[in-house]
């Protein structure tokens, strides 16, 4: 095993203007935020962002004009409201946006980290989706070999990067995801480049007393940073729940057109 | 006593004893309504969250601003990851989904994705995260707005991001808003009740489709026991905040 362990400027130095990028988490939860935020420090651009459902960490790299395009089944802030600063880069023409639906693109995760070129999902057929995907050449309805049915076949997500936030990982990169997972195991599995943020840097002793707690093996790993907080203010279980006052506080922000002042203060903070 | 709850009890009354309902972000009336339902007439539901928790324990929860919070797992029975619960859903075994619509055709269909065009929308909406998947597959498919109004009830989606009833399918359809519930089947969008001291007139009046209106009963109200149940999981008022809009 190799010592993985860097400054996170060496391990943002993996990024490539341009690439597919996929961050770990749901909403609020174990967003890797301290990542993001040096992603902006570093100015990469026309990123390819993929995930689930998003909140702040995709809607705060849009502000930072860091992205060319954005593929989501959901981005919002849930009862908060709206991704504002998505919203107004879609409609303004800035990114570019692929929906996606749950079920489709985890599934495709899943087939990037499975080694398959495509999967079928059933459900989807029928809805204003299929069109869409089907021009952007994602998806594509095919029939059953087996029984002649039309089912969609869906293309595997094979991300550039995936920048993965966990609770606790070794220097060598074996990294321990405590509760939800999401699809985040799948994500590391599927792309070509792993970076582990990590509350925690433990010895391999823990690996080596509880195996089964190692989610992401060492294998896999590109880069591990010891980032405390990293998610921050998006919650990480058994360490810290969502700072619901400060994303209220960047929303109210992005309302009053201030978004690139609190993009400032994050940074130099 | 407030629509919340009003709403909460109707969303409960859909859920048997034998169902494995999920609920996914930004639904705090779900989430009650699930452990409502739990804790009086269906005791054996499968309760599955987007916290990946499996039957989270309704002694240690409080209703959270996000519907993904870990406090929503803690003292959960299991891990579930999401896509096993879509598993689930592809074997046919995932009984009921809920989601809302930021419009809802006569069919019971719904566009989470955008308002006008999808290339060039007027606003882009959050989008319908699980809707396509799973519309198609759940059995019961509960569909919420705290909204009743022209603008979500309309004749035309700008987008389907989700399939309402479907011919042959056998899916039951529930429509539950700040006013009434509807079901939709094969004769139309029916009105099955109006909420306390709301009409008939003031339900139609606010849609831009005409349900078809027979029997029409009111919507029953959770009882007080069922209130205590509500205010002990969310004494913090979440489930206020969809109406405050």
């Amino acid at each position: 095993m190799q010592n993985k362990l860097v400054d996170v400027e060496k391990a943002v130095e993996l990024i490539n203007d341009g690439d597919t990028v996929t961050l770990s988490g749901v909403s609020m939860v174990r967003a890797p935020m301290g990542f993001v935020r040096e992603i902006i420090k570093a100015g990469k651009k026309d990123l390819y962002l993929i995930d689930r459902e998003p909140g702040m960490d995709f809607d705060i790299l849009i502000a930072a004009k860091a992205v060319k395009k954005v593929r989501v089944a959901m981005l919002g802030f849930e009862l908060f409201g709206l991704a504002l600063n998505f919203r107004k880069a879609v409609e303004n023409k800035e990114i570019e946006w692929l929906e996606d639906t749950c079920g489709a693109i985890t599934n495709a995760l899943r087939a990037g980290a499975s080694g398959m070129p495509f999967v079928v999902v059933k459900g989807v057929l029928g809805t204003d989706l299929v069109s869409i995907h089907e021009k952007e050449g994602t998806w594509k309805v095919i029939e059953d070999p087996f029984t002649g049915e039309k089912i969609l076949a869906v293309k595997a997500i094979n991300p550039d990067v995936a920048i993965i936030h966990v609770q606790k990982a070794d220097k060598y990169g074996n990294a321990s995801i405590e509760g939800s997972r999401f699809e985040d195991v799948y994500k590391a599995k599927g792309a070509k480049k792993v970076i582990i943020t990590a509350e925690e840097i433990v010895d391999t002793e823990y690996f080596m007393k509880y195996p089964e707690k190692n989610t992401i093996p060492y294998f896999y790993v590109d880069a591990v940073v010891h980032m405390p907080k990293g998610a921050y203010p998006t919650a990480c279980p058994n360490y810290y729940n969502p700072d619901y006052d400060e994303i209220r506080r960047y929303l109210a922000m992005c309302r009053e057109g201030r978004v690139d002042e609190y993009i400032k203060e994050w940074i130099e903070r | 006593m407030h629509v919340a709850d009003v709403v909460i009890k109707a969303m409960a009354m859909e859920i048997g004893d034998n169902d494995i309902f999920l609920h996914g972000l930004a639904s705090p009336l779900p989430a009650l309504a699930m452990h409502l339902a739990k804790l009086t007439h269906a005791p054996n539901m499968v309760y599955i969250n987007v916290a990946d928790a499996l039957d989270p324990e309704p002694n240690s929860y409080k209703l959270c601003l996000s519907s993904a919070d870990p406090r929503h797992a803690v003292n959960s029975k299991g891990i579930i990851e999401l896509l096993e619960t879509f598993d689930l859903a592809a074997k046919g075994k995932l009984t009921g989904m809920f989601l809302g619509g930021a419009q809802i055709d006569s069919k019971g269909n719904i566009n989470l994705t955008c308002i006008g065009d999808y290339y060039l929308p007027k606003v882009k909406l959050p989008g319908g995260a699980a809707a396509a998947y799973l519309t198609p597959l759940v059995k019961k498919l509960i569909i919420w707005t705290t909204n009743h109004s022209k603008r979500v009830f309309v004749e035309k989606l700008d987008f389907v991001t989700g399939l309402g009833y479907e011919e042959g399918k056998q899916k039951d359809v529930t429509i539950i808003t700040n006013m009434a519930v509807f079901k939709t089947v094969q004769e139309g969008f029916v009105l099955k009740s109006v909420h306390p001291d709301v009409t008939v007139e003031e339900v139609v009046d606010n849609m831009s489709f005409s349900p078809v209106v027979k029997e029409v009963t009111t919507t029953p109200v959770p009882s007080e026991e069922e209130l205590k149940l509500i205010e002990k999981l969310d004494p913090d008022g979440v489930r206020f905040s969809e109406f405050k809009r």
